[in-house]
């Protein structure tokens, strides 16, 4: 990375909201080490933390494929968290009612493919809809695959919801035995407090390998897919739809792609979820699920995708956040604090930076085009190049 | 109960869904997007109502099992969540500059705070208007109609207000300036009419119907932080399949919304009783025509009207 390489440059070249974030960051950064010296914040819950900042980050990410490049008021993020959850948690919780006991990679795979099914069958109909329809049309049918899990005894166990659950790396060679097999530490940094590693410290350590993982070959996909070709016609029918159809392009298929592939990866989101809260209920599939997801979108950038990151950890911030302020200081009711919090974020960007605190910029060009200062090098594969040779356009 | 026992209590059911859909429709033609928000100003209505109730107590006499009390509260119901739509309106939607999209997602972040508050003053639990539940009227049970005195109070206030909306849309300035800026705001505005403050009055009528949908909801059933958020698609249902922007659309979307959701046992007893085949068809209709799926049989409708019919069965241009 270009800071690694140089780091003054590349701080004076930031800019200013990018710099206070990166502050903010740094801080909050500082923040939670100090906690975690001084033993106030155990480090098994910490590592819970950052899975569940990379799982919004995940569903983030998948929203923005789906409203960050193309434009799609999509509100049924959550049927696909849930589809993916409860797809993966049918195959491998104990509890299941249908099958049960696969191993956690059938289960994966078996939620993707449940994912792609619901993206087809709620994206055929809804997908042709002006945008503010496509927002009620989807939050109904989110609603309605909720009341079908809530519903749907024999197929999902109903409101009691699935448990025993395996974690995902169980039946793997060596990493299913890695939590009980390594030693339990003991860190003494502040005398008096100090901090214990045993076996759930590792075991949420793999599972933040797992989110790291997730999260990761998600940003590497959708960054690519961001650039190439295909990327450029998703933001034109963002900008412009008719102007997309006018150059040829069959913007149904494109929007659908799309749809797809953020759906996805909401349900990859889901199935970690699934094996990192280890049950799964009914109240999974609740839309405020999927308005987290668009705040961190909304409030990161729409289409950006390190936005969406920074809009991930602040979401687990306020969900997290609220519950610790209501043992220590406030005594209100965390769940309405945390609604009006999200409430008044949204509220805020819209009123001040309807454009998000990290909008795209320069994510969108290839580095090698960016005029770094001495002469612009020619790109070894620029936008001319794309243009001529893009079969997938 | 019997096919009139459904029908009744769709007849009631439909009145509060009738109020909130007309708000909603009226602020999507006018103010030109999507509230998220209309259902929790259902419940700042029903809470306004709540406190005042409680505050004045029954005031002596009482009508159709109501008490006088009850009626103020109504009335303090309908103005504060016309204010608190007008004080929305003012201090957060007039100065943005966003489009439809940007207003529409706004929304969502206003019914969030307008829930969150509730709920931290009031708790998440459920609660009643202090007023003794009524049995129900004697004379119609024969019949299988279990209506009590409450239901005819809210069918009746709902037909008054829906009537005094089709006297001010028809015959009065407001009115006719109001239809104006629904079909043709820029048009509007050139010929004279001052359309902030048309849409001021928008947001106090749609808003003050919503208001009045809430406490007889709250009557109806129970109040709680989520009752206007649960109703709010269910209202969505009817203003789509109304055709967005006609009021008297939303009336008929209401009725007919309000009516499929509260006869869906009816439904399934009648799916249960045709000979239907194959087998598996037959049980996969009694198994999805059930009560647990009432509202998602109205989100089923939604889609397909916006499908096949998305200017709603109003048709276009008709206000």
């Amino acid at each position: 990375m270009s800071l690694l390489d140089d780091p003054r440059r590349a701080l004076s070249g930031l800019s200013r909201p990018e710099s206070w974030v990166l502050g903010v960051s740094a801080a909050f950064a500082l923040f939670l080490l100090a906690a975690l010296l001084t033993g106030a914040l155990g480090p098994t819950y910490f590592l819970f933390l950052v899975g569940l900042a990379g799982m919004y980050a995940l569903l983030s990410f998948g929203l923005n494929a789906q409203w960050g490049f193309t434009g799609l008021i999509n509100f049924s993020v959550a049927a696909f968290f849930g589809i993916g959850a409860y797809g993966s948690a049918l195959m491998t919780a104990d509890s299941s009612p249908i099958a049960g006991g696969f191993n956690p990679l059938v289960g994966l795979v078996v939620a993707l493919v449940a994912a792609f099914v619901l993206a087809l069958l709620i994206g055929i109909p809804t997908l042709r809809l002006r945008a503010d329809y496509l927002a009620i049309a989807s939050l109904g049918l989110a609603e309605v695959v909720r009341l079908i899990v809530l519903n749907e005894r024999w197929l999902t166990n109903g409101s009691a919801g699935l448990r025993g659950i395996p974690s995902f790396f169980q039946g793997w060679p060596v990493l299913s035995t890695f939590p009980e097999a390594m030693p339990g530490l003991r860190l003494v940094v502040i005398p008096g407090t100090p901090i214990l590693l045993e076996t759930s410290f590792w075991r949420a350590s793999l599972n933040v390998l797992l989110v790291l993982a997730f999260a990761g070959a998600a940003f590497l996909v959708l960054r690519r897919a961001h650039r190439s070709p295909w990327g450029r016609v998703l933001r034109t029918i963002r900008s412009d739809e008719d102007l997309a159809r006018a150059l040829g392009k069959n913007t149904y298929s494109f929007k659908m792609q799309s749809f797809v592939l953020g759906s996805l990866i909401m349900a990859l989101a889901g199935v970690f979820y699934t094996h990192l809260n280890l049950y799964v209920g009914p109240g999974d599939l609740d839309p405020i699920t999927t308005f987290y997801a668009w705040v961190a979108v909304i409030l990161g950038g729409s289409g950006s995708n390190r936005g969406a990151l920074f809009g991930g950890i602040v979401i687990v911030t306020i969900r997290e956040g609220t519950r610790f302020l209501n043992d220590v200081a406030l005594p209100i009711d965390p769940a309405p604090l945390r609604l009006l919090l999200i409430g008044v974020v949204i509220v805020a960007v819209m009123r001040y930076r309807p454009q998000g605190i990290l909008p795209p910029q320069r994510e969108l060009i290839w580095p090698s085009a960016v005029d770094g200062g001495g002469t612009p090098e020619t790109p070894d594969s620029g936008v001319r190049e794309q243009k001529g040779g893009g079969g997938d356009e | 109960m019997t096919v009139l026992g459904y029908l009744a209590n769709g007849l009631v059911f439909s009145s509060i869904i009738v109020l909130g859909s007309i708000g909603l429709s009226l602020v999507y033609s006018i103010a030109d997007f999507a509230n998220f928000a209309h259902g929790d100003t259902m419940t700042v209505g029903a809470y306004a109502a709540l406190v005042t109730f409680g505050a004045v107590g029954g005031l002596g006499g009482a009508v159709l099992g109501l008490p006088y009390g009850f009626f103020l509260a109504l009335v303090v119901g309908i103005a504060v969540a016309a204010v608190v739509a007008v004080g929305t309106e003012k201090l957060v939607y007039e100065p943005l500059d966003v489009d439809s999209i940007g207003l529409l997602i706004t929304s969502i972040g206003i019914a969030f705070i307008y829930r969150a508050v509730i709920q931290i003053r009031f708790g998440s639990d459920f609660t009643r208007f202090g007023i003794q539940p009524l049995r129900p009227i004697e004379s119609l049970v024969p019949y299988g109609v279990r209506v009590t005195l409450h239901d005819v109070a809210i069918v009746g206030s709902a037909v008054v207000l829906v009537a005094g909306l089709h006297v001010l849309l028809q015959y009065t300035d407001l009115g006719r300036k109001m239809r104006a800026m629904a079909d043709n705001p820029d048009l509007a505005r050139v010929s004279g009419i001052r359309t902030k403050r048309v849409k001021l009055w928008t947001w106090v009528i749609g808003a003050g119907l919503a208001g009045a949908g809430g406490v007889f909801l709250g009557l109806f059933n129970q109040l709680s932080p989520r009752m206007g958020f649960n109703l709010l698609l269910v209202i969505f249902a009817a203003v789509i399949l109304g055709g967005i922007g006609s009021v008297y659309g939303a009336m008929a979307g209401g009725f007919l919304i309000g009516m499929i959701n509260q006869l869906t046992p009816f439904f399934s007893g009648v799916v249960e009783a045709l000979p239907i085949w194959p087998g598996w068809l037959a049980t996969l209709l009694e198994n999805l025509i059930s009560i647990e799926y009432a509202n998602a049989i109205a989100f089923v409708i939604m889609v397909a009207v916006l499908l096949v019919r998305p200017n709603g069965i109003a048709g276009e241009g008709a206000t």
